[in-house]
């Protein structure tokens, strides 16, 4: 992770405690916060038909085993190992391939003279900020939608880097990519959205 | 020589610095004299910090509460 404060560690460490108590808020607390980015790397990995199945699985085996949780990594990505782990087992006992090779373009070739030129301008966002940018809620939306429309590999590795802040060492060795491709699913992702928040801002 | 197809294709390899080194400058000097790059590049990192601020989720059909529960009964079981 690139954020690794001692707070963040202690206070980890006082979650992991009230875990292995049964504290309830705790347990609702890891849940909420960790549920949907596992289900992110299950879906990357297993795909959607096996996925919430393995994200079940991988949560007993994690609170079987969390009063032997060392603290060498932080606690989300020792779920998203066990995660992936258990992704990668039931991904070979179902022998499904899944291919980076969906057609993508960054952006369609129309776009682009024969001599690799945009043929339109493209004018800067007149705003600074996303804050600025989101004052529409409805993009908000627009985001959201398109986000759920990303393949699950992307999607994942867009949440890993973007939003959680992972390594990309680490992101290859959680969902088993290659780091060029871990990178054209970021690119893929990121240009995915930004189509859709320009098409927005043009319409 | 670089074109805005390269550009748009390299963008996010180029804004985390993850180019060879002649890629990255002769990028860099496309982008220099290119505004619809300059203006591309500048929304794909608009885009990614905005995205950082919206943090969509996966869709999922768990009951939050359930299943916090269910795994809380399953470590007191456990213990």
């Amino acid at each position: 992770m690139k954020k690794n404060h001692a707070s963040a560690s202690t206070d980890e460490k006082t979650l992991i405690a009230k875990l292995i108590e049964g504290d309830a808020a705790a347990f609702e607390f890891v849940v909420t916060e960790y549920h949907s980015i596992m289900l992110a790397v299950s879906r990357a990995i297993v795909g959607e038909a096996f996925a919430d199945e393995v994200v079940q699985d991988a949560w007993i085996s994690a609170i079987k085993a969390l009063p032997n949780f060392e603290g060498r990594s932080s606690l989300k990505t020792w779920l998203l190992h066990i995660t992936s782990n258990g992704a990668k087992t039931r991904l070979r006992r179902e022998s499904r391939q899944l291919s980076l090779d969906d057609g993508w373009q960054a952006e369609p070739g129309s776009k682009f003279d024969h001599t690799g030129h945009r043929i339109d301008d493209v004018l800067p966002w007149n705003v600074d900020t996303p804050e600025a940018l989101l004052e529409n809620d409805q993009l908000r939306q627009v985001i959201e939608h398109s986000y759920q429309q990303l393949p699950a590999n992307q999607r994942a590795v867009l949440t890993m880097y973007d939003m959680e802040g992972f390594e990309m060492t680490e992101i290859c060795n959680i969902l088993d990519l290659s780091s060029s491709n871990a990178r054209v699913l970021l690119h893929r992702a990121r240009t995915a959205l930004h189509h859709s928040i320009d098409k927005y801002r043009e319409s | 020589m670089f074109e805005c197809k390269d550009v748009a294709e390299e963008a996010s390899n180029y804004l985390e610095g993850d180019l060879p080194l002649g890629k990255r400058i002769g990028l860099f000097f496309h982008i220099v004299i290119c505004s619809c790059c300059r203006a591309y590049i500048q929304q794909i990192r608009q885009t990614i910090r905005t995205v950082g601020v919206v943090k969509p989720r996966e869709q999922a059909n768990v009951d939050t509460q359930a299943l916090a529960e269910q795994l809380r009964a399953l470590s007191k079981k456990d213990s």
